[in-house]
């Protein structure tokens, strides 16, 4: 053993133990975070299960024979709750809105001629099969968001059994903004919505936090190296001096605002073009990356987020002494940032029960990423209005610290996590 | 001759802390005034109020017929402050220092062009006020720290233990420069100190200060005689019962 190893270890632990800050700061990850998180992915899960059992399957018949008859039979012996329509093209369920007028979010056609199939198939003849073609609306990206296809498909899969393998086939087709496209399933779809959807969450996780951190430190450097008491006595005004360090944080977080924006863009890209043609889902062709107007409104979106993280950094560092007490204190944010970027990751915030949705909607931090998802769908109106949100929370953040570089609170306010025992030695101390 | 400050009453709480216990003192126009006291004797916290940073409790107090409190905006204007442990941006040079910490005085380029001389000839730093702030010597900080102080020849210079913690040749250069400067110049200086013989040298009165009040006040020789003692040291030890 290294002679003094023990005793500068056992000092080195002492002092990050009894530093509460710090201490906190170690056990917020582990066991808030996870938790939580935990509980929000069982919460969506367990409410998307309810609704796929609650949503109403729409069953388009166009055939009308005994099959198709013995095959709507069916899907209500399984305990699905089942509408039917007749003689009706999948373009007109589209154009007048049934699946909302019936609340569901699929349909099966079965066209003309499935009985007729059947009828050969089981007669004798294997080469003639029948088909059924499922419909989804595509509904954003979730984990949960194919529960109710995954079923309907089982539940196609089941009948296929009872009556023979092979007999029956389904085809796959999505509703993307009110346009059917053929041969996409929604389940892959919403796999590679996922897939890509992961790297904004994550590349504005990490920049939140490191400029978050950069404008912290740019006032407890000035504490720390002595120098803000001789800038508050000097004849400049106070917004002044909290405005010079925002805008520089600013200016690099617009920038780091741009080269997300181009990374995402690239990331879009290459979801489109690394798949091979048979397989392919071509995201730009189903309209599924954001216009120049989404990005447009994504940009601000983030932007106008880093600049109220960057103006509540500043504030929670007038309360540090140092550096090390900033970036600490800082780390008291980063549970509301990354708890709702590592749940939208996987879920769409539509899909969230309404408690968990008025959660993360309250959370400014939340509002780029619902924005990247809101952008690709077209509802630009969400983004807007998330928009004016983080804009009315960062204005009232900026008058707050604004007030507090106006009062002497910048150089006496301190935060205090006393604990009884420590509590009564100070006092005495004192 | 006219008044520079004049303090009234001052009382400063800090929650269950009476910093300051009703302060009375003035200073006249071009006097260098001393604090002396021991450590939370409340030197500071006056300083802080005089320089805008911190508002008192209670009590009224003027500097060149402004108040603080009410007029910041126009006490900053005329005055400068140098606290105790003051640093300099690390990452700037002392020229590049100097030059930030003018503008605020004043947009014309000539007028910065004096004061950035002016302090380069008080801190005395020559070609190394070329280098980053963080490789210099204490002493060569403290220097530059009380250059930019005076460079903008404030009315009223506070200086918070302008040579604490300076070996003895950088303590006899920073104390020549506030007692020419401001002779030379007419700058009211109030400055705070624990070193007796530093305030005995520069300060044409002093207030001895303990536990938030002035207990006795006057020119250093004046009180030497009047308490019959070698130095302020003395003075302080017998005006608060400890000899």
């Amino acid at each position: 053993m290294l002679k003094g190893f023990n005793t500068i270890l056992v000092k080195e632990l002492k002092e990050l133990i009894r530093d509460p800050k710090i201490l906190i700061g170690m056990l917020v990850l582990p066991l808030v975070i996870f938790p939580v998180l935990g509980a929000v992915l069982g919460y969506a899960s367990q409410t998307a299960i309810e609704q796929a059992q609650k949503a109403t399957l729409l069953v388009v018949d166009n055939d009308q024979g005994n099959w198709s008859t013995t095959f709507i039979n069916y899907l209500k012996s399984t305990g699905v709750k089942t509408t039917v329509i007749n003689n009706t093209s999948p373009q007109q369920v589209v154009a007048q809105e049934l699946l909302t007028k019936n609340n569901s979010t699929r349909f099966i056609e079965i066209p003309a001629g499935f009985s007729q199939n059947m009828t050969a198939h089981t007669n004798g003849n294997p080469a003639i099969t029948a088909t059924i073609n499922v419909y989804g609306a595509f509904q954003g990206t979730s984990i949960f968001s194919d529960i109710g296809s995954t079923a309907t498909n089982s539940i196609i899969n089941s009948y296929n059994r009872v009556i023979a393998p092979d007999v029956l086939y389904t085809t796959q087709s999505t509703i993307i903004k009110g346009q059917i496209q053929k041969g996409i399933d929604p389940a892959t779809l919403s796999g590679l919505m996922i897939t890509q959807s992961i790297a904004l969450p994550i590349t504005i996780m990490i920049m939140l936090t490191y400029s978050m951190q950069i404008a912290a430190t740019s006032v407890a450097m000035e504490k720390e190296e002595k120098t803000l008491e001789t800038l508050l006595t000097v004849p400049v005004d106070r917004f002044a001096i909290l405005m010079g360090k925002l805008s520089s944080t600013i200016i690099v977080a617009g920038i780091a605002s741009v080269a997300v924006m181009i990374g995402y863009n690239y990331v879009l890209g290459s979801m489109t073009m690394g798949i091979p043609t048979a397989t392919s889902i071509n995201l730009v062709n189903l309209g599924l990356v954001p216009s120049a107007f989404g990005y447009f409104l994504l940009g601000i979106s983030l932007f106008i987020t880093l600049l109220s993280g960057l103006a509540l950094a500043v504030i929670m560092s007038a309360f540090a002494e140092d550096v090390r007490g900033a970036t600490a204190l800082v780390g008291y944010i980063y549970p509301i940032i990354f708890i709702p970027a590592m749940a939208l990751m996987y879920l769409d915030v539509n899909s969230l029960p309404m408690a968990v949705q008025a959660v993360f909607y309250a959370i400014p931090y939340s509002h780029p990423i619902i924005a990247s998802k809101a952008v690709v769908l077209g509802d630009y109106l969400t983004v807007v209005l998330g928009i004016v949100y983080v804009a009315v929370f960062t204005i009232v953040i900026m008058y707050v610290a604004s007030r507090l570089f106006a009062t002497e609170k910048i150089l006496t306010a301190k935060l205090r996590f006393k604990r009884r025992g420590i509590g009564k030695r100070q006092e005495q101390e004192e | 001759m006219s008044i520079a400050v004049d303090a009234k009453d001052l009382v400063k709480q800090f929650g269950n802390i009476r910093a300051l216990d009703g302060l009375t003192f003035q200073i006249s126009q071009g006097e260098i005034y001393g604090l002396i006291g021991p450590n939370g004797a409340g030197k500071t916290t006056t300083l802080r109020i005089i320089s805008t940073l911190i508002l008192p409790t209670s009590g009224t107090i003027r500097i060149f017929n402004q108040d603080p409190v009410t007029q910041a905006a126009q006490v900053r204007k005329i005055i400068s402050y140098l606290p105790e442990e003051a640093g300099a941006y690390p990452n700037l040079t002392g020229n590049e220092y100097l030059t930030f910490m003018a503008k605020f005085n004043t947009n014309n380029t000539e007028e910065l062009k004096q004061m950035t001389e002016e302090a380069a000839k008080i801190c005395g730093l020559g070609e190394r006020l070329k280098d980053k702030a963080k490789t210099y010597s204490k002493g060569m900080k403290r220097r530059l720290l009380v250059a930019r102080a005076l460079m903008t020849q404030p009315k009223l210079a506070v200086l918070d233990e302008p040579a604490s913690g300076l070996d003895v040749l950088h303590a006899y250069h920073v104390r020549q420069i506030i007692k020419n400067y401001v002779k030379q110049h007419g700058v009211t200086v109030l400055l705070s100190s624990h070193n007796m013989l530093e305030v005995e040298y520069l300060c044409d009165r002093v207030a001895l200060i303990n536990k938030g009040k002035i207990i006795v006040e006057g020119k250093p020789d004046s009180l030497k005689t009047q308490y019959k003692s070698a130095n302020l040291e003395e003075v302080f030890a017998k005006v608060v019962g400890y000899a």
